[in-house]
């Protein structure tokens, strides 16, 4: 019985290594580096995780996980409460949709189609902030968290192959 | 195999069920936070609060390797300028000292005249330093977050960075707040510009230079003029430097803030007497404006 719980207590954190890693790497890029020209790099890695354990790990990433980082990112970021859990749990939905035909797709596919989920997903962050203040937001400050997003993805990508090294074989996708 | 069934449905697709209305709530919680934030409801502040708590004392243990970091390459890059700087700094240092002459005649004769006048100087203000523990996690807001330790800071007092307003704190929780930056989509402050006293209000729109609005359009402002607290609406004392004209074309004017946001690891915030209750109304007034 005690090896039992033992077991499944093991497997609560094997499984949760795909969170325990984006949390880890949400915690990292919001130390305040005090630089003025790469403080403007402020990568949205919730997004990236999101979109890259959903593409690989559905099984054991998925809705409850995009909620629990975005309400971390609303709370961490200041935004309104509600408006990264939102945008996170459609990512999921879009990319369990794009996981159909692309989950064997090569890495520099998977970057391409992050392209054009992330430009989906800051756009319409974009939109519901500008709804929510009743404001314009600059378009520049977006863009940039686009670019950065997108040039940031083969790192964060490229730790979270390293990490997936680590997860129980019985919760792959391919 | 004989499949069983709960209520007519099959285990399987039972599952699937609640699996799906799982997810529904959960989109539907998302959707509620929002509406619950856009009306301001207590009920978002605690939850905002509780998590703040939860993930601050891992964002202060986070900070420390950073802080390291960025203080050994300060350190470098100080050694690799000593020269220019030493230079700068002689000529700098001369200037000041004829200045400082002029200040210390300046204030004796501001002595005179305000005993003359018998003007009541304003109450001496109490600050506190706070250490930055985190930055804003994207480019959609400008935020710091701040630990207070148990320092009496309440919502709506002003923080400055150097000597110079750089924002003010938005939500205390616990032994941590949040600090809204003047660059911060959210922050409208009243300013009038030193020179000419010409009023307007200081509109933070998330790019790093806030712009300055509601200037008369014949109002006399030129590149380099410096931008000081009004005192409007009561929120912010009168005469607090924030920043100075750094781009007018057409009718957008853009004020370069004076403290390097950027590089600033501690930051002051200032208790100007006012209880929580005063704090709130003049909010509220702010917020009418």
């Amino acid at each position: 019985m005690q090896s039992t719980w033992r077991e499944k207590w093991r497997m609560f954190w094997l499984h949760g290594i795909p969170l325990w890693t984006t949390l880890a790497l949400m915690f990292l890029l919001s130390m305040p580096i005090n630089s003025a020209q790469w403080g403007y790099f402020k990568p949205n890695v919730g997004l990236i995780c999101v979109y890259y354990w959903t593409l690989k790990r559905q099984q054991i990433f998925g809705f409850f996980c995009a909620f629990i980082i975005g309400l971390l990112m609303d709370v961490y970021s200041s935004s309104p409460l509600g408006i990264n859990i939102l945008l996170l749990m459609l990512t999921v939905s879009v990319t369990l949709w794009l996981a159909h035909y692309f989950q064997n797709a090569s890495f520099g596919a998977g970057w391409f189609i992050f392209c054009l989920v992330g430009f989906g997903a800051t756009f319409f962050k974009w939109v519901m902030l500008m709804l929510y203040f009743g404001r314009i937001i600059n378009p520049e400050e977006v863009a940039l968290n686009y670019l950065s997003t997108a040039l940031f993805y083969p790192l964060i990508a490229a730790i979270n192959v390293y990490v997936q090294k680590f997860l129980p074989q019985e919760g792959l996708n391919e | 195999m004989v499949r069983r069934s709960v209520l007519l449905i099959k285990t399987g697709e039972l599952k699937v069920l609640l699996r799906r209305l799982f997810v529904a709530l959960l989109f539907l919680c998302s959707l509620l936070f929002i509406l619950l934030s856009k009306v301001d409801n207590p009920l978002v502040s605690k939850i905002d609060g509780t998590i703040l708590n939860i993930v601050g004392p891992v964002m202060q243990v986070v900070e420390y390797p950073a802080r390291i970091v960025h203080r050994v390459y300060t350190y470098l890059y100080d050694i690799s300028r000593i020269y220019i700087d030493n230079r700068e700094l002689r000529a700098e240092n001369k200037q000041m000292l004829i200045l400082q002459n002029k200040v210390r005649s300046l204030e004796v004769e501001n002595q005179l005249l305000s005993r003359l006048l018998n003007y009541i100087p304003p109450a001496e203000a109490n600050f506190v330093s706070v250490k930055i523990i985190a930055e804003s996690g994207d480019n959609f807001t400008h935020i710091l977050f701040v630990y207070i330790g148990n320092e009496a800071v309440r919502k709506g007092q002003i923080v400055l960075g150097d000597e110079s307003v750089i924002g003010r704190v938005d939500k205390v929780s616990g032994k941590y707040a949040k600090v809204i930056l003047v660059t911060d989509i959210n922050s409208k402050i009243p300013v009038v510009v030193e020179r000419t006293r010409a009023r307007g209000i200081l509109s933070g729109d998330n790019t790093q230079m806030p712009e300055l609005i509601f200037t008369r359009s014949t109002a006399d402002i030129q590149e380099g003029d410096i931008i000081v607290t009004s005192g409007v609406g009561g929120m912010f004392p009168a005469g607090l430097p924030i920043g100075f004209v750094s781009l007018i074309k057409g009718n957008e004017i853009r004020v370069e803030t004076m403290a390097d946001i950027s590089r600033i690891e501690y930051v002051r915030i200032v208790d100007y007497g006012l209880t929580p209750d005063e704090v709130e109304n003049l909010n509220d007034l702010s917020e009418g404006n």
